[in-house]
């Protein structure tokens, strides 16, 4: 195949149609970067409900007889306290599993949000100011007053952990902005599909007579097309990379230099901005071949 | 070569059909002209040759196959086999008078060292000598159709199409492209050829087929354009 021709052609193409190449580019930045960022904000959301349990799960904190909120607290929750308790939780027909958390493993998992003073030689918090802890998943969040006040009253408990004080405003804000940043997104890649279209259209017209002299000496509909293709992959690469820069500026500015300090949950990083990353690429490719694909079949259908 | 079985083809949105059961035989290396009034559907008629339309009933055949058979990613192949050429010449303004003719190569996958040598000897056959850096629009109108059936002729096809392409000559550019043709089919190559021409039909002596309404009225070895039976 005489590649010389296809490049030339792609050459031209994107001189000709620049502004509306820059047009596609600039819309393909902005969709994609709403489409990354959430992607990021629903990974984020899933970080906070690992941090803190889903909005199905109350947790149940027993008495450590060190640092205990429950002035009815006498010392350590014993076995037969325990007992009592996941019986009545058991018995709960709104309480669908059970799980058991203990002291080192409340204490490795504050660790890893790397609050100050936790870790190092002489830290500030131990395991042993840690409490155990049963964290049940309801069948149904709207239930959690029934099973609270089975249980909370018994010995041994400590205090009741109402995770939606913690997470509910986090995983509202993360919600919200998910919800507007998709909605943008959608419209947006709306808009680039019809620029896209758009493109293809004013290109195809304007090389219209190559292309009807190429049908019919009989060139392949493949070599018809391939200028066109590799004009929007090469407008796809540009809006893809810039939408990338955006998202690392989105994850380094933001993210790391402000939300990181905050140490309510844990944030997300760069392997979750890979993973987003990877998803709004091949969407992006997606949004400027398919349609390329379909309307070159269109115009150019020998 | 090219074999029409009642072929009717009906236009979306027309009363009257283009073309009428037409039945037509044209063997390899024959100089067939196509005559009848404006609309009576000889262009038509070309166009189902190279598959640019399709038939509503009927079949056509060219070079032993029923094209409208064939897939859609052979009909490059089928149109590499028939070259043609029009009344508007359809040149590239903006690529020289060789590098037109190269392209009919150059999108059809031939190497470089096959268009050098080609190119030129094609533009020598077609009386072009030495004028292959010309724009097109610094030619005469005959020597722009003679661009036009050099880069119909560089990949040497089994059928040459022609429609009309003396339609916007003068006289004396006429009797060249006709020469130029007439060579073209001692070589081999099989022509048909849409004219609404009298006198230059009466001149060639060769086969008419005439279509009036899209129906074939005359076919006749050797004819004129008005002759009778
Ligand atoms: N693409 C088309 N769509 C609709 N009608 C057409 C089309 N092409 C040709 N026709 C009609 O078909 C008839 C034959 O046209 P054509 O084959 O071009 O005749 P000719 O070449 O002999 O002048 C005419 O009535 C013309 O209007
Ligand atoms: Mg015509």
């Amino acid at each position: 195949m005489q590649l010389r021709y296809v490049f030339t052609e792609l050459r031209q193409g994107l001189r000709r149609n620049l502004s509306m190449h820059v047009a596609v580019a600039l819309t393909l930045l902005v969709s994609l970067t709403l489409a990354g960022v959430g992607l990021l904000l629903r990974e984020q959301a899933q970080l906070t409900e690992e941090v803190w349990g889903d909005e199905l799960q109350i947790t149940f904190y027993m008495c450590n007889g060190a640092n205990d909120r429950n002035p009815q607290c006498a010392g350590a929750v014993d076995d037969s306290q325990k007992k009592v308790i996941t019986d009545a939780l058991e018995d709960n027909r709104y309480v669908d599993k059970i799980e058991e958390e203990s002291q080192e493993q409340a204490y490795e998992r504050l660790q890893a949000l790397d609050v100050e003073g936790v870790s190092g030689p002489d830290p500030v918090v131990r395991a042993e100011d840690m409490w155990e802890s049963y964290w049940v998943t309801m069948t149904d969040p709207h239930h959690s007053a029934e099973i609270i006040e089975a249980v909370a009253g018994l010995d041994g408990i400590d205090h009741v952990g109402d995770v939606h004080e913690v997470t509910g405003p986090i995983l509202a804000a993360v919600d919200g902005l998910q919800s507007a940043a998709l909605v943008g997104a959608i419209v947006l890649i709306v808009a680039a599909l019809l620029l896209v279209a758009n493109t293809i259209r004013l290109a195809a017209f304007a090389r219209r007579r190559e292309i009807g002299i190429m049908r019919l000496v009989g060139a392949s509909t493949l070599y018809i097309a391939l200028p066109f293709l590799l004009e929007s992959l090469v407008v796809a690469l540009v809006g893809i990379g810039l939408s990338g820069v955006a998202l690392a500026a989105v994850m380094h500015f933001g993210v790391e230099q402000r939300l990181s300090s905050t140490a309510v949950t844990q944030w997300v990083g760069w392997e979750e901005f890979f993973s987003s990353f990877a998803i709004v690429a091949l969407l992006g490719i997606l949004l400027t071949l398919v349609p390329t694909l379909l309307l070159t079949r269109k115009y150019i259908k020998v | 070569m090219i074999r029409f079985e009642k072929v009717s083809k009906a236009y979306p949105g027309q009363a009257r059909p283009a073309l009428n059961s037409l039945s037509i035989d044209i063997q390899k290396g024959e100089f067939v002209f196509l005559v009848g009034q404006s609309g009576s559907g000889k262009s038509t008629a070309l166009k189902l040759m190279l598959r640019e339309q399709r038939p509503t009933t009927g079949r056509v055949y060219v070079a032993g196959k029923e094209i409208n058979r064939l897939a859609g990613w052979k009909v490059p192949r089928l149109r590499r086999q028939v070259g043609t050429i029009f009344q508007d010449f359809r040149l590239l303004t903006n690529k020289t008078v060789a590098e037109n003719v190269a392209f009919a190569m150059q999108v059809t996958g031939h190497s470089n060292r096959e268009i050098r040598q080609r190119v030129p000897e094609t533009l020598e056959l077609v009386g072009l000598d030495g004028k292959g850096d010309r724009m097109p629009d610094e030619l005469s109108g005959g020597e722009q159709q003679r661009v036009a059936v050099a880069r119909a002729f560089i990949n040497r096809p089994m059928i040459l199409i022609a429609d009309e392409p003396t339609g916007n000559l003068d006289p004396g550019n006429t009797v060249g492209i006709m020469r130029l043709l007439d060579r073209i089919n001692r070589s081999g190559t099989t022509i048909v050829m849409a004219t609404h021409d009298v006198q230059m039909v009466d001149q060639m002596r060769k086969r008419v087929i005439e279509l009036e309404h899209g129906h074939l009225v005359r076919d006749q070895v050797q004819g004129g354009y008005g002759a009778q039976f």
